[in-house]
């Protein structure tokens, strides 16, 4: 409507700050839920990579990034008989590495390269072949200027680093994979294993060969999903709550920027509008002039605070490559809406404003 | 053009109960007839706003009842106001009210988009008003660049886009330089004779009497001196009638600034 456009844009700086208050606020938000599913991402990824619909771990574990667990000798074959088609055996431990004077936690994997449970996706370089070679997490590598063919000491040991990983990266910890053999070796402990990655015999199915398994009190039988989401709840509960109310924040924020600026432009044109009134203009009109007026302003900033959000993401993915910030298409369409209720709760109290408003007060002098 | 007749009947408004009670309007009555123009005069705090806001449906009277062509508006319930000020009435403020984002064309195609019109009709329909009052140069200017008297002659355009049977104007010269004031008196009396629309004005402005075809004055809520005004037609000067020479001639009544007005009319009344 041409009245909400130009009482909108002739105060031209109070319009522009509305607008960017909202992109501001959408772009924070944008980030911060971003940032929250790379996060998420980024925990699971392992797990969503990782052979099996099973895993099997030590009675008590129900988690693979969070416990510490330590299978009964020779689980693996028990599990064969008992209907699976594919087991991996990994060992995984939470390190401390030293690196460049700096402490570096890091997910230490243990694996098989010819079984699997390893890096699934390579950047550069190769799979171990012996037990003093390692694959790096490629950001990692990168913080550090660790390059193939570097040597890096893993607690007690030197291994050469013949690999380096894609999407194994994280702020809180990244993934460094060796020879299941050489983790054994490292933590002392010939032939341990802590997760078995299981896929269950199309002919048993999981269900059955979880059932199968139940008779064994000293391990943990979970289906894969519920690993993840276990993981998640863990981590991602830490952070998620504090981030949600950052989110809440900025949004709180945004709309008392365009509640702000409409209610001020409503108060300043309240003789104007009483004009309206008296000549015989209908509350509904007014209300959608000033509904108009927060709506093209968070329109505006919202579609404004999406391109900010794509652009600040980019730019902090590139200075801080373990930081993931994943945009989904639910989260933008989110943003819209937010940036919708926004302008309906910004236009709220000016619309109260002007029901109040009594048009006999403009013959009052 | 428009035939309507606007009828004011023992109108009284009170404010307050009790002994905070007010009485700002007490038994009011008054016609205006279609090209009439009536103003109203009076003290600070006699009730001409109060009265004015009557007329225009923005305030019921305590008692009483104010008809346009036979509809009685002070009866009509609130939701049905807006739409009879929007259609029957045009305002005239004193501080021209002109709204300050849109165009002077804007200003004026707003209320005919308002009462219904199609944004294009509603333009060709201001663009007409507003060059027939001298204002077609402006069209496309904001208010602030307007002077007092472009002003105030772009919110007689609005208030007569919808063809209202009655204009109010409140205090239409106050914020005017004499000249320029006169000048929009009688560009407002000029519409209201060769539109037939009667015009209620209420103002403190004593020159502009001689464009009122009737002068009521108005204290302590009720009028208690009725001015009706003529032109001397040899002169062309406005008089109160009751105080005017006067002569009647083939069955009409002419008033007269002066003896000598007179005299020279009768040298050839035909003319």
């Amino acid at each position: 409507m041409s009245l909400a456009r130009r009482n909108l844009v002739q105060d031209k700086t109070r319009f522009m700050l509305s607008v960017l208050g909202v992109a501001l606020a959408v772009m924070l938000i944008l980030i911060l839920s971003g940032f929250l599913n790379g996060m998420y991402r980024q925990i699971s990824a392992y797990l969503d990579h990782a052979p099996g619909s099973i895993v099997v771990a030590q009675d008590g574990v129900r988690n693979l990034l969070g416990a510490t667990s330590l299978l009964p000798a020779d689980m693996d074959s028990l599990v064969k008989t008992r209907g699976a088609a594919q087991v991996v055996p990994i060992l995984s431990q939470f390190v401390i590495l030293d690196l460049h004077d700096k402490k570096v936690p890091a997910y230490l994997v243990g694996y098989e390269p010819k079984i699997g449970g390893g890096p699934w996706q390579l950047a550069a370089g190769r799979e171990p072949r012996n037990d003093k070679e390692a694959i790096f997490d490629r950001v990692l590598a990168q913080q550090h200027n660790l390059a193939i063919g570097d040597t890096v000491a893993i607690l007690d040991r030197d291994f050469t680093l013949v690999g380096l990983s894609d999407r194994t990266a994280s702020w809180m910890t990244s993934f460094v994979f060796v020879r299941k053999a050489a983790l054994e070796a490292l933590l002392r402990a010939p032939g341990a294993t802590s997760f078995l990655l299981v896929t269950p015999s199309v002919r048993v199915g999981e269900d059955e060969l979880r059932r199968r398994l139940s008779d064994r009190s000293s391990i943990e039988v979970t289906p894969k999903s519920t690993m993840i989401a276990n993981d998640l709840n863990l981590y991602g509960g830490v952070f998620s709550g504090p981030l949600r109310l950052m989110v809440a924040i900025a949004f709180l924020v945004g709309t008392l920027v365009v509640g702000l600026v409409i209610y001020t432009a409503t108060i300043e044109r309240q003789r104007e509008y009483g004009v309206l009134k008296a000549i015989g203009a209908r509350n509904s009109l007014l209300y959608r002039t000033v509904t108009t007026q927060a709506l093209i302003a968070s329109s505006l900033g919202t579609l404004l605070g999406v391109a900010l959000a794509f652009g600040i993401a980019q730019l902090i993915m590139t200075v801080q490559p373990q930081f993931l910030i994943v945009f989904e298409t639910s989260a933008v369409i989110q943003a819209l809406l937010l940036g919708l209720a926004m302008a309906l709760f910004a236009a709220w109290v000016p619309a109260r404003v002007i029901t109040r408003l009594a048009p006999a007060e403009v013959f009052r002098k | 053009m428009t035939n309507a007749t606007f009828q004011v009947s023992q109108v009284t408004k009170r404010y307050g109960v009790g002994s905070t009670e007010v009485t700002a309007v007490r038994n009011v009555s008054l016609s205006v007839a279609p090209g009439e123009v009536v103003l109203i005069m009076g003290p600070s705090g006699s009730g001409k706003t109060t009265l004015l806001l009557m007329l225009g449906a923005l305030l019921k009277p305590t008692t009483g009842s104010i008809q346009l062509n036979g509809t009685v508006l002070s009866a009509l319930a609130e939701n049905r106001l807006p739409d009879i000020r929007l259609r029957e009435f045009g305002f005239i403020f004193q501080d021209f009210n002109l709204l300050s984002a849109l165009t002077v064309l804007e200003n004026v195609a707003i209320v005919a988009e308002l009462a219904g019109l199609k944004s294009r009709a509603a333009r060709q329909k201001a663009a007409a008003i507003l060059t027939d009052l001298g204002l077609g140069e402006r069209l496309n200017f904001l208010p602030e660049k307007l002077s007092g008297g472009e002003k105030q002659r772009v919110a007689i355009a609005r208030a007569l886009v919808n063809d209202p049977a009655l204009i109010l104007a409140d205090e239409p010269t106050a914020n005017l330089d004499s000249k320029i004031g006169h000048e929009v008196m009688r560009l407002l009396r000029r519409i209201a004779k060769e539109q037939q629309r009667s015009v209620v004005i209420v103002s403190h402005d004593q020159r502009i009497k001689d464009i009122a075809d009737r002068v009521l004055w108005l204290e302590d809520g009720q009028f208690k001196e009725v001015t009706t005004m003529a032109i001397d037609p040899v002169c062309g000067m406005s008089v109160e009638q009751e105080k005017a020479i006067s002569t009647e001639w083939d069955g009409r009544t002419f008033y007269f600034c002066a003896k000598g007005c007179r005299d020279e009319f009768m040298t050839k009344p035909q003319r």
